[in-house]
């Protein structure tokens, strides 16, 4: 029995479905892969943008704190140098008050009421460390008595020392209305 | 002027460190205040330490350096330190005795108090009711500090209590009436010092702030004054100028230790660890000095830092101040190392005064529920961490793997905060709530239902937890 010679035309018939449907599904896929790169793209895109984004916010933030750091430094150093110079002025103005009540004190040495200023000090100084106490004329004025182990100052800068000492509060008066 | 501060003594016996025995006095009594001239005119201060028939032994503030016996005149104020007090401490910086560090003039008062001072008469306190707010977000919502209250931050070396204290100390508010902070340094190093300066210079120039820095070098001694010098103006400025001060000191284990240091000299018998036998009453009469009183406006709040030697609590310092102070905010090594600042361990901490001053008509309605809810959960937590080292997270139960979720919501959301970061309570206990919501609602049992429903509860939180 011999085999018929092949239809090619009736098999190119046959197969065109196939042909076809093999081309359809390529096309089917490759479209498919193009939209999911397409798709994948897009996202990257999107996300890198939002990474950026967010690196620019978090860069911008950051910044701001920064900022807002350096302004509070700043504004802290500009407090502590004004406050320091305030400070600074009450300091010379309470030491300059007692520079001049010791001045003013001094002062009454070259006047009559000196000796009986003296005498009263003295009585004072015999008073506290006994009448065998060894009184003396201080330098600035006033007097310094002495007993074995003991002394008193009553010079005229030590009683304006001492009269400013205990004036406390008053002395703010220099400074504040 | 006494006459006894008119009669400069002259005969000193002998020059030993810092201290002077001074030969033929009479009438000297113990810590009494001393004026010291020397020859050159340089003025210095000392207080007696101790006193026997005509030698009083007197410890020189400013140290005997350069002092020539020959030259040494000695004049006894016949009674302890006293000090100006009143409002121009506020904005100062001074020394622990007082004197300025600011290149100001010495601080001036209409009045004078003894340093020593004397406790609150027990009938005249007031109960504690109000809070004082920190601005530490853990602290506020979960060992809140009560006006009038005592409470002590227990830490050891390496771990970031001066921050914290310097932090409250820069932030802390009562509900918008006078306010103000004495922050007491002592034995702090220069770098410390300079620390507290810096952080603290905002509260200092808008006049709320009084500085007292005692540091390492300084002499013992005038560590001993400088707690007794910042709770006398504390007082001062809370009960007579009417407002609520807050008074910080660190650290108190630096003054125990020169309390120790003293005691030594003066030759008395060692209690435990060498410290003297009062520690506890010395420590009593220091921390005892907060409070409010009847019918007087204003209030002293006492925040004392000590370190605990070795992490020691049974050390006499935190054992003693455990005795006397009304709770305790401990600080941790091991949530330090988890990066956690404040470490705050919430498990040992407890402030005893808090239903006083927090919850419903003081801070807010929840505060109390959601801080108990925070800390049972968080025992809980540690429990489940513990089991998981023994048999492995796998081995868990779903719910007791919300736990370990739970515990790192509660370390990074609700107790981490800059240290430059007021964050005021309401923020904190949404901080809590939200740390809260990362477990079942069957879990929050402390929490009333409406409170449950007003923030969402679920029965199956989202695993991720917001932050």
């Amino acid at each position: 029995m011999k085999t018929p010679a092949p239809d090619f035309q009736t098999t190119d018939d046959a197969l065109s479905p196939v042909r076809t449907e093999l081309l359809r599904a390529a096309h089917a896929d490759a479209e498919a892969t193009l939209a999911r790169a397409e798709r994948e793209a897009a996202q990257l895109v999107h996300q890198a943008r939002a990474e950026a984004r967010a690196v620019v916010g978090e860069a911008r933030r950051q910044g701001e704190a920064d900022g807002a750091d350096a302004a509070r430094d700043l504004l802290v150093q500009a407090r502590r140098h004004a406050r320091s110079h305030t400070l600074a002025a009450r300091r010379e103005t309470y030491e300059e008050l007692r520079r001049e009540a010791a001045k003013r004190v001094g002062g009454v040495r070259g006047t009559d009421r000196y000796a009986a200023v003296r005498e009263r000090l003295e009585r004072r100084a015999r008073l506290l460390l006994g009448p065998g106490a060894e009184v003396s004329e201080h330098t600035d004025g006033g007097v310094v008595a002495r007993a074995p182990g003991r002394r008193v100052d009553l010079s005229l800068t030590a009683l304006a020392d001492r009269a400013l000492d205990r004036m406390g509060a008053e002395v703010r008066s220099l400074w504040e209305p | 002027m006494s006459p006894s501060d008119e009669i400069e003594y002259t005969k000193v016996r002998e020059l030993r460190g810092p201290l002077v025995v001074v030969e033929g006095v009479a009438g000297i009594g113990w810590d009494e205040y001393v004026r010291i001239t020397l020859a050159s005119g340089e003025r210095r201060h000392g207080v007696v330490l101790d006193a026997d028939r005509d030698l009083a032994v007197v410890q020189v503030l400013e140290g005997t350096a350069g002092m020539d016996p020959e030259g040494v005149w000695a004049a006894f104020s016949g009674s302890p330190l006293r000090v100006p007090v009143g409002t121009d401490w506020l904005g100062r910086v001074c020394n622990g005795r007082g004197g300025p560090l600011d290149g100001g003039p010495p601080v001036f008062g209409s009045d004078t108090a003894e340093v020593g001072g004397a406790p609150i008469n027990p009938v005249r306190r007031e109960p504690p009711s109000e809070p004082v707010l920190t601005g530490v977000g853990a602290v506020d919502a979960l060992t809140t500090l009560v006006r009038g209250q005592k409470l002590p931050v227990f830490s050891v070396a390496g771990l970031p209590h001066l921050e914290l204290a310097a932090q409250i100390a820069a932030q802390a508010t009562a509900a918008g009436e006078p306010f103000s902070v004495v922050f007491a340094g002592m034995g702090l190093t220069h770098a410390d010092a300079s620390f507290v300066r810096d952080a603290l210079e905002e509260r200092s120039a808008a006049g709320e702030l009084v500085l007292l820095l005692n540091t390492a070098d300084d002499p013992v001694i005038e560590r001993i004054l400088t707690p007794r010098i910042a709770l006398t103006v504390a007082e001062h400025l809370a009960f007579t100028e009417a407002r609520h001060v807050l008074v910080v000191m660190t650290d108190m284990t630096t003054y125990a230790e020169a309390l120790r240091e003293v005691s030594a000299a003066r030759g008395e018998i060692p209690a435990r660890r060498a410290y003297p036998g009062y520690l506890y009453s010395d420590l009593a009469s220091l921390y005892e000095r907060c409070g409010r009183i009847r019918g007087r406006p204003g209030s002293v709040t006492v925040l004392p830092v000590l370190t605990m030697p070795a992490g020691d609590i049974t050390h006499p310092v935190p054992d003693l101040t455990g005795y006397i102070t009304e709770g305790q905010i401990v600080l941790s090594a091991e949530t330090h190392a988890r990066g956690v600042y404040p470490p705050l361990d919430a498990l040992s901490s407890l402030s005893r005064l808090m239903r006083k001053g927090a919850g419903p008509g003081r801070t807010r309605d929840d505060h109390l529920d959601v801080a108990a809810q925070l800390l049972a959960a968080l025992a809980r937590a540690r429990q489940v961490r513990d089991l998981a080292d023994l048999v492995g997270q796998a081995a868990l139960s779903p719910t007791d793997r919300r736990y370990l979720d739970y515990e790192d919501a509660f370390l990074r959301d609700f107790a981490d905060q800059r240290s430059d970061e007021p964050r005021d309570l309401d923020t904190s206990l949404e901080r809590g709530w939200r740390a809260l919501l990362t477990l079942p609602r069957s879990q929050l049992s402390m929490l009333p239902a409406h409170l449950l429903d007003a923030h969402g509860a679920k029965d199956t939180p989202d695993k991720e937890v917001s932050s």
